[in-house]
């Protein structure tokens, strides 16, 4: 198998990697950028969004995407979401309202109610649990999440 | 009532938790370490096999294939357990469970480690396997073990059995089957073992119990306990699965094997598959009762599946036998529970720790003892509830505690009113249950359970907390740094506990149990104590009076003057002679003479009770048979809250994970294989759990705890199932026995 080479946005920086084509965004996060913000929780199956990354705007489970896949696309990580050494919004919601126990879901469900809020900038509680539901958290019950997401909503968390 | 603490009860932020919002914050998996090689397991593709051969000889050709393990290896202790060393690091001459580990291989990377799994030939004689743990504990059953198949055979008899049934007007009797479920911690397991100078070896744990893992490293290895150091990495949940040691004692080997670093991380198939599930259980129980209501006998036989291995099998045995009787005094009662190897994947510790079990079959039985003789849940619930001052069928006494059960009763029946007042929704019919639950705290009677932890007032004034026992994500840190803050009057800034290693640390024993708050909080009370009299004695002679002429407030020394110096102060000066403040203060969680009956096996009773009730509303279709958990209510007493959201915290989870048990979670065999990843094993969604949700939480402070408070940990899953299962049962009539209650059960199909 020959390696390639894929250049893409990643929080807002070119970045090149080398790599060989069958592997994951998730594998070459971790190991090779050294960017361990984003987790495995199911053994890379795409079942429980620990590894939630924002590809083009849109919530992705990194591990079910190959490097290949990411050329020329824009790539956002939970190490990108401070701006000028400033929390996001979430990040001080999720914090603020107890929605962060253990932590390990946490990058994922903030990675996910990121691009949650900037497609809609107002949901129900209905419309956050299903934005919500692909990524698993044993600790919370969920019930912070959703308060948390409303904060930051309230806050101008899509900014 | 005004509130005489400044920080404890209150709603603060975690420390720990910005780490975690930024992916600053590094679980084991995450820990950068240099050189550091890949572990892999091959494990068994047999439920129960003689091992005739293994041939490792072209795996080790493989590039890059640094090592290849086998049992044989393993230069000290083979086996290991928590009571009993049953279970083999790799299996020696016998698999007993599918997903056994059986070679180790070290690699540089996983494609290579992979490779040289697949050349590793190991020579299986298939046995034929036993998962009925009725029918393993037959006599004529195969032993999967020398010491046969029943680890424990727990008997309990209290009044006269006989007599009671003779007594009840109403005798009901049923078989409540329940499942093995996963944990379900998000974090797999994991550990980081990194080779040292002079013999010495620093493992990163996922840990509940780090220096259980020191020594049965030390062991595995032949090395003296001092030279294994356990650090604990953040941690993603443990929920009681955590308490297990073996992939830190087969990171450690191997980082012995190649004198380097290894990291061995479970998928979740692994995890599924050798890493210790809740007990699934077979409760067949029969209830006596008067026209009245009250209850008069109490007889159960209990089959409890631990799988292939002990783990807490046993300690699980007496959790679940104790609360047989749920929180309501039954006097004459005769309980048989046994404990039975099969070739299921090992069951151990789980949040709850036996009590779910329990609290499915007496508060489903309650339910039908109500409508059997036409009374209201509450009423008939009511009448039985154990008082203060009275005994348990264990002969333990129950003190000021339960004085909580009839405010959890109050809560539950306005609760109940409001929940049925609700419209149904067009074509549903719904109903509305309730559970009541008692947990206990602590290890049991005659188990050493001493919990010790230290404080350090550095020279800038903070004070450093060095807990003896890890955080599981949790927020155990928030909880014993408000209690220090409160304990030393300083704002709860100030204050920060350290992650684990058993470098320095004192031993804070396991996190579990429903304890830890209580145990550290405690311990660091008391060691904020002695640390305000070091402060003072200290300041004494800098100033020249008498230490009992100062005394400590909120950061100050108050001369008798009425003046007042920082503490800061005096830190900065004493750094300068290199002292440093420090005190050290043990806990033992307290078994008191006059109310712990000594005539039970070793780890019972446990005499400490935290109870709460819990209220479902479910709607049904009925042509469908699917249940929807529309209305929440969770009413707990903690004694005292310590942390607002962190219990909150608690509660909310809990819930979440019990309504996990009662409607979705199961690790059933098909076509001969588990259930084995999030693809059929349905971990309850954020669409999944109730849109209107509500915790009631009571205090009832408890005496011997930190500030009256006691635990919260795992109460909140305990009476989930069973209220739900009445609420399906109030809506269709349909009493659903077996967890989890599928669409196919309540159809009847």
């Amino acid at each position: 198998m020959k390696e390639i080479t894929v250049a893409f946005l990643l929080n807002g920086k070119k970045t090149t990697v080398t790599s060989l084509p069958n592997r994951t965004l998730l594998d070459v996060l971790r190991t090779d950028l050294g960017l361990t913000g984003a987790k495995d929780a199911c053994g890379g199956e795409g079942e429980c969004g620990a590894c939630t990354v924002i590809q083009n705007g849109k919530p992705v489970n990194s591990c079910m995407i190959f490097i290949g896949q990411v050329e020329g696309t824009q790539i956002t990580t939970i190490e990108g979401m401070m701006e000028k050494g400033e929390y996001h919004p979430l990040q001080k919601s999720f914090v603020e309202a107890g929605a962060v126990q253990c932590g390990f879901c946490t990058p994922g469900a903030i990675l996910t109610a990121k691009a949650l809020l900037e497609e809609n900038p107002h949901p129900t509680d209905q419309e956050i649990r299903e934005g919500l539901s692909g990524n698993l958290c044993r600790c919370t019950g969920y019930n912070k999440m959703i308060d948390a997401i409303h904060l930051a909503e309230e806050r101008g968390g899509d900014d | 009532m005004t509130d005489q603490f400044h920080t404890v009860g209150k709603s603060l932020t975690r420390k720990d938790a910005w780490d975690k919002t930024t992916g600053k914050a590094l679980y084991t998996a995450d820990i950068p370490v240099e050189n550091v090689r890949v572990g892999y397991l091959v494990r068994s593709p047999h439920h129960y096999a003689r091992i005739l051969e293994i041939d490792k000889e072209r795996s080790l050709e493989i590039p890059g294939v640094l090592a290849v393990l086998s049992s044989d290896d393993i230069p000290g202790a083979k086996e290991f357990g928590p009571l009993i060393p049953d279970q083999p690091s790799l299996a020696m001459d016998v698999v007993r469970h599918l997903g056994e580990p059986v070679v180790l291989i070290i690699a540089e990377t996983k494609q290579a480690a992979e490779k040289a799994a697949s050349q590793i030939r190991v020579v299986y004689d298939p046995l034929e396997p036993v998962f009925d743990p009725v029918q393993a504990a037959r006599d004529d059953s195969t032993p999967l073990h020398e010491s046969g198949n029943v680890i424990t055979l727990l008997n309990i008899c209290d009044g006269d059995i006989e007599k009671g049934f003779q007594e009840a007007d109403h005798i009901l009797e049923d078989t409540y089957t329940l499942p093995r479920i996963h944990p379900g911690y998000m974090e797999l397991e994991t550990s980081l073992a990194v080779w040292g100078e002079g013999q010495t070896v620093t493992v990163w744990v996922s840990s509940q119990h780090p220096f259980t893992d020191q020594g049965f490293i030390a062991a595995a290895l032949d090395l003296p306990v001092e030279n294994v150091r356990v650090k604990s990495g953040v941690i993603g949940g443990a929920f009681g699965g955590k308490e297990d040691s073996s992939l830190s004692i087969l990171a450690a080997l191997g980082a012995w094997a190649i004198k380097g670093a290894v990291r061995l991380v479970n998928n979740r198939r692994e995890s599924f598959l050798a890493h210790p599930k809740r007990h699934p259980a077979q409760i067949h129980y029969k209830l006596g009762a008067r026209k009245d209501g009250i209850f008069t006998a109490l007889q159960t036989e209990v089959h409890m599946d631990t799988g292939a291995y002990a783990s807490y099998g046993p300690a699980v045995a007496a959790i679940l036998t104790e609360t047989l009787a749920g929180s309501y005094r039954i006097p004459n009662v005769q309980v048989e529970t046994s404990v039975v190897y099969t070739n299921s994947p090992l069951s151990g510790a789980m949040r709850g720790f036996g009590s779910p079990q329990s609290h499915f079959a007496v508060e489903s039985m309650v339910d039908s003892m109500a409508q059997e003789i036409g009374m209201d849940p509450v009423q008939i619930r009511r009448a039985n509830i154990i008082k203060v001052g009275e005994k348990m069928f264990t002969g333990v006494i129950l003190n000021e505690s339960a004085s909580a059960l009839p405010i959890c009763l109050d809560n539950a029946r306005e609760v109940i009113d409001r929940f049925q007042a609700i419209e149904v929704s067009p074509g549903k019919k719904a109903g509305v249950g309730m559970a009541l639950a008692a947990q206990t705290m602590g290890l049991g009677a005659n188990v050493p359970d001493d919990s010790s932890h230290r404080l350090e007032w550095a020279p800038d004034g903070k004070v450093l907390i060095h807990l003896g026992a890890p955080d599981l994500g949790q927020g155990l840190a928030m909880a014993v740094e408000q209690i220090t803050a409160e304990a030393l009057g300083l704002p709860y800034g100030q204050v920060e506990s350290l992650p684990l290693d058993t470098l320095d640390r004192p031993n804070g024993n396991t996190t579990c149990a429903s304890r830890m708050t209580y145990m550290a909080g405690n311990a660091l009370i008391d060691a904020s104590d002695k640390l305000i009299q070091d402060l003072l004695s200290r300041a004494g002679e800098i100033l020249e009076v008498p230490a009992n002429k100062l005394v400590y407030k909120e950061g100050q020394i108050i001369k008798e003057d009425g003046s007042s110096l920082p503490v800061v102060e005096f830190l900065g000066r004493l750094a300068e002679e290199s002292i440093t403040l420090t005190s050290e203060s043990t806990f033992s969680f307290p078994y008191p003479e006059e109310t712990t009956p000594q005539h039970l096996p070793i780890g019972m009773p446990h005499v400490l009770y935290c109870f709460g009730a819990q209220v479902a509303r479910v709607e049904v279709d009925p042509d469908l048979g699917t249940v929807e958990v529309t209305h929440f209510a969770a009413i707990h007493d903690v004694g005292k809250v310590i942390s607002r959201s962190g219990v909150e915290g608690q509660i909310e989870g809990g819930v979440a994970t019990g309504l996990g048990y009662a409607l979705y979670e199961t690790m059933l065999k098909k076509d001969d294989q588990w259930v084995d990843s999030f693809t059929e094993y349905l971990l309850p969604t954020s669409k999944d759990l109730p849109n209107h949700y509500e915790s009631i939480i009571l205090e009832v402070p408890e005496a011997s705890g930190p500030y009256g408070a006691k635990g919260i940990g795992e109460i909140p899953l305990v009476p989930t199932a069973p209220a739900v299962a009445n609420a399906v049962n109030d809506a269709v009539g349909v009493r659903v026995t077996k967890l989890p209650i599928t669409p196919e059960r309540i159809l009847g199909l």
